[in-house]
C-alpha cells in the first residue's frame, strides 16, 4: 500500500526552490486548497527547505532532502526530511511574533520556523541524535472545498 | 525565476527596482544591489511592485538594508510592495517597521 501521494528527493541547491514551490502549489491546487492558504503553505514549505539547505547542510548543493506529500479527506500533510546537522531545540520553539520594539532589536533571519508555525494547523519537528531533521506540517482541509461542483 | 534588478536615480533617492521571485537563491542579488548603494544617495527606495514571491530571506535582506541605511541616517523606503511582499511582511509582523510609499 502506498505511503504517499508524492515523494521526491531534491538536491540541496537553492536554484531548485522555485521548482519545489511549483510542485507543492500544483499539488495543493489539485486538492482544492484555496489560493490564500495555498500561497501561505507554499511559503512555509519553502522556509522548511531553506532551513535544510542553509542550516542543516550549511551550503553545499550536493546533498539531498526529501519531500513527501500525503492527504486524507480532512487533512493534507507535507513532510520534509534531511540528513544534515540537527537544529538546536531552542531554534524550533514556537515564539510569538511581535512588532519590533525598536530598530536596534530587529534581527534579520530566524523567521522561517515561526512562519511555518503561523501557517500550518499542526507542526511537528523531530531531530536525530547525530544527524537529520524532520518536520511534518498538517493543514486541515476546509469541508466546502471538498465538495465537487455541478 | 531569476531576479531582474534595475538601479536608477530618482531625485535624491537611489531606486533599486526588482522583478521576479526573491528566495534563498536570489536574495544575495537583492542584498548586493541594496547595500552597494548605501551612502551614494540620501536614501534608498526598493521598488517591489513586480515581485511575485518573497520568503523570509528576502525579508531579512530588507531588514539588513533598513539597518544599514538607518545607521548612516539615510532613508530606506519600500516602493509599492506587491501583495505577496505585503503578505510575508505581515506574517513576520514587520510591515510596521518600514516606510512604505505607493508610487504611481
Amino acid at each position: 500500500m502506498r505511503d504517499a501521494d508524492v515523494s521526491v528527493e531534491v538536491a540541496s541547491d537553492p536554484l531548485l526552490l522555485g521548482p519545489v514551490r511549483s510542485l507543492v502549489r500544483t499539488y495543493l491546487e489539485a486538492l482544492g486548497i484555496g489560493q490564500d492558504l495555498r500561497d501561505d503553505a507554499v511559503l512555509a514549505v519553502d522556509e522548511a527547505c531553506t532551513n535544510s539547505i542553509r542550516h542543516a547542510y550549511g551550503g553545499p548543493c550536493d546533498r539531498s532532502y526529501w519531500i513527501t506529500l500525503r492527504s486524507a479527506p480532512d487533512w493534507v500533510e507535507i513532510e520534509l526530511r534531511d540528513e544534515g546537522n540537527p537544529a538546536p531545540a531552542s531554534k524550533l520553539e514556537r515564539k510569538e511574533l511581535a512588532p519590533p520594539p525598536g530598530q536596534e532589536h530587529v534581527v534579520p533571519g530566524g523567521l522561517g520556523v515561526q512562519l511555518i508555525y503561523s501557517v500550518f494547523d499542526d507542526v511537528t519537528f523531530c531531530t536525530g541524535e547525530d544527524s537529520g531533521n524532520c518536520v511534518t506540517m498538517r493543514l486541515k482541509r476546509p469541508i466546502a472545498l471538498k465538495q465537487t461542483e455541478g | 525565476m531569476a531576479l531582474t534588478v534595475t538601479v536608477f536615480q530618482r531625485g535624491d533617492i537611489r531606486v533599486v527596482r526588482v522583478q521576479g521571485e526573491v528566495d534563498l537563491n536570489s536574495s544575495p542579488q537583492l542584498r548586493a544591489a541594496i547595500l552597494t548603494g548605501v551612502g551614494e544617495s540620501t536614501g534608498i527606495g526598493v521598488d517591489l511592485s513586480d515581485i511575485q514571491y518573497m520568503d523570509s530571506s528576502g525579508v531579512a535582506t530588507l531588514v539588513e538594508g533598513f539597518k544599514a541605511c538607518t545607521a548612516k541616517k539615510l532613508s530606506f523606503l519600500l516602493l509599492s510592495p506587491s501583495l505577496p511582499v505585503m503578505k510575508v511582511l505581515k506574517l513576520a509582523r514587520l510591515d510596521s517597521l518600514f516606510r512604505i510609499e505607493d508610487t504611481p
